[in-house]
């Protein structure tokens, strides 16, 4: 190999990761990604004061594990989890890979972005990878406020899982950690599809909008019983089955199959997204 | 123009080899082993001596009995109503919403793991959304727990357990039991046929078939998937007659051998739970009876086990024999619950003398004077008896 020839691969690699860590930092710079994280941070805490106001009791009614929050402040982290997991993750994460690509487009810096020396490929793995750390970031923050405003306004014991068995909280925050990290390869399989919408336009509203009608309808699609041979291929409908990681012993082959399930989105779309850019003149 | 088509080509690979993968893993799993030929007098000794008494595994249960599916949890928002009613109608709201439960289990999909260890060692736990109804079994003791409602029943049977809840639902968690009970109903008039060989939970199977020939049985056949190896029974698939779909199917989708962990047998309620306390006698019993006769669709071949723990003041009466016969409840309080139930007037059609609650493999009649005829005949021969 000529030593031109390998400074050059150097210097790519170099400016992949140069461009993984700026494509991060201006996500986690930006103030709209602040406001998003901020708002999801809101929900548990609202669900504490709610409950810490009310008087009332569990009258059974409400998302799961709503009342057990009065007995244990840990409880908090996944009703806000139940609540966040429909709508409000699936908006924020629609928001963040909406703007992968149309954003760039349409502020026109996409052209200078290819002129330096990062290929396209190169381009949507960072851009992919940073909604990815978006994912996880929005996940920890529904957990971590959940489980702070849990410890401030409730007591913090030993946790009873669905099955009836109990665990210590060392265990139960290990748990929560671990559906975190579910919930996050979860929202894999949209971003994925919000990648590859963003491809397709200019306009990165349009690109948000359609990513989240698209989480939604995949929603509406899963509560139809007459579309049952349907249900086990839509991104969302393992969702919520972050609970059988609350059994006991845990109930791994949801987590399997969530993941061969988000896998196969994240391939096809990554693929079609790939198809796209790759092919299409960027005149922004 | 060449060159922009090109580079969709990884975009059309990556389609093509999920599309392939999602389609070739399922036919994999389901390919069959050539298995050496027996007859079905062979398969009925080899599930007859299966020695299995330990294991684990998950269990899928699919209904299509005709009944509207239910959404979950209808049984804890009947029960939350209930809460605040007063001593004396609990006990028939505790009955209605065992029976809304009993139903909701036998509509639509369940999935539950099952742990095993021999006769006195049983866990089951019914895998709902968010949520789990759990039933545990320690030699004498028995826990009910449910989850979303937060409630426990512990009974202590005063005999074993086994003979007190004849079809309460750990008596037929497993496709296991269930085939016993179809099995022990093999008379003269059912017709045992070996089917071709099936895999089920990835362990090759025999398929013993079950035909009854008696005309006015609404079962037209009952295929059990018996274990080539060990001659457990890994599935059971109940047909309507004139149908091509099972009704009703109960199959392991992931099994294993080994003996499960001691600790999952022992159960302490958790902190905040409220708690029944209930001694398993004669009076408690029919109230377990009523909610599995009322849809259960293997019932009818299990009238003399149910017989044996029923007080003699509401002693079922049976009539028919086989696939054919006929259970009558007389009137009593027990038959009260399965009556006041709003979700079974919901479900029933009025029909002269009574309601009927109609399914394809069950017909359950209740008459207007409380008595309840329940058993896999057409609704007239129900009615007829109820005329008797």
């Amino acid at each position: 190999m000529l030593p031109s020839e390998s400074s050059v691969a150097t210097r790519r690699k170099s400016a992949g990761w140069a461009l993984m860590g700026s494509e991060l930092a201006v996500l986690f710079r930006r103030r709209r990604t602040w406001v998003m994280l901020a708002a999801l941070a809101l929900i548990p805490v609202l669900v504490a004061v709610a409950v810490r106001l009310s008087s009332a009791g569990s009258s059974g009614r409400g998302p799961a594990f709503i009342g057990q929050i009065s007995e244990n402040g840990l409880f908090v982290a996944l009703v806000a989890l139940t609540i966040c997991i429909p709508l409000f993750l699936p908006l924020t994460v629609g928001v963040v890979a909406g703007d992968t690509i149309a954003g760039e487009a349409s502020l026109g810096t996409l052209r200078y972005l290819l002129v330096s020396p990062v290929g396209r490929t190169r381009l949507l793995v960072v851009k992919f990878v940073a909604a990815m750390a978006f994912c996880l970031a929005a996940t920890i923050m529904v957990v971590l406020a959940g489980v702070l405003i849990g410890a401030a306004l409730f007591q913090i014991g030993p946790v009873t899982l669905l099955s009836g068995d109990t665990i210590g909280v060392g265990d139960a925050l290990l748990r929560a950690l671990l559906i975190a990290a579910y919930v996050t390869v979860s929202l894999l399989g949209l971003t994925a599809i919000g990648m590859f919408i963003s491809t397709l336009t200019d306009v990165p509203v349009g690109a948000m909008a359609a990513t989240v009608v698209i989480s939604i309808l995949a929603q509406v699609l899963d509560s139809l019983p007459q579309l049952d041979g349907l249900h086990p291929w839509l991104f969302s409908h393992y969702w919520l089955n972050f609970a059988d990681l609350l059994r006991q012993p845990i109930e791994w082959s949801s987590f399997g199959s969530n993941a061969l399930l988000q896998l196969g989105y994240v391939v096809v779309f990554g693929a079609l997204a790939y198809g796209r850019f790759a092919s299409k003149d960027v005149l922004s | 123009m060449a060159q922009v088509w090109k580079r969709w080509i990884p975009a059309a690979v990556g389609v093509v080899v999920v599309a392939g993968v999602a389609a070739t893993v399922p036919l994999a799993a389901n390919a069959s082993a050539g298995l050496p030929t027996k007859s079905a007098q062979d398969v009925l000794a080899l599930a007859a001596n299966s020695s299995v008494s330990a294991f684990s595994g998950t269990v899928e249960q699919t209904s299509d009995l005709g009944l509207p599916s239910l959404p979950a949890g209808v049984g804890s928002s009947s029960s939350g109503s209930s809460g605040s009613g007063s001593g004396s109608t609990d006990s028939a709201s505790d009955g209605s919403a065992a029976v809304s439960s009993a139903l909701e289990l036998l509509t639509g999909t369940h999935t539950a793991r099952v742990f095993v260890d021999g006769p006195s060692n049983l866990r089951v736990q019914v895998l709902d959304q968010l949520a789990e109804r759990d039933v545990v079994k320690q030699g004498d003791s028995l826990w009910l727990y449910d989850s979303s409602k937060q409630t426990a029943v512990h009974a202590t049977a005063a005999k074993p357990a086994q003979d007190a809840l004849p079809t309460s639902p750990e008596q037929t968690a497993t496709p296991e039991q269930l085939a016993q009970k179809f099995l022990d109903a093999v008379d003269p008039t059912t017709v045992v046929s070996v089917g071709g060989d099936v895999t089920v939970a990835g362990r090759s199977a025999y398929d013993l078939v079950l035909t009854p020939q008696v005309t006015d049985s609404l079962v037209g056949a009952v295929s059990i998937a018996v274990d080539s190896e060990t001659g457990l029974a890994l599935r059971v698939e109940v047909t309507a007659r004139g149908a091509a779909d099972p009704a009703f199917s109960t199959a392991f989708t992931d099994l294993s051998l080994a003996i499960p962990s001691a600790d999952l047998f022992s159960f302490t309620p958790p902190a905040g739970t409220t708690i029944t306390e209930k001694t398993v006698t004669e009076k408690t019993a029919p109230t377990a009876a009523d909610g599995s006769s009322a849809a259960a669709p293997h019932k009818t071949p299990d009238n003399d086990s149910a017989t044996d723990a029923v007080p003699a003041d509401a002693k079922p009466i049976v009539t028919g024999t086989g696939w054919s016969s006929i259970v009558e409840l007389p009137a009593g309080s027990d038959t009260q619950a399965l009556t006041s139930s709003p979700l079974l007037s919901q479900l029933t059609t009025a029909v002269d003398g009574g309601h009927l609650l109609s399914t394809t493999l069950v017909n359950v009649f209740v008459a207007s004077d409380g008595r309840v005829f329940a058993g896999s005949v057409s609704a007239e021969a129900l009615e007829a008896a109820a005329v008797q």
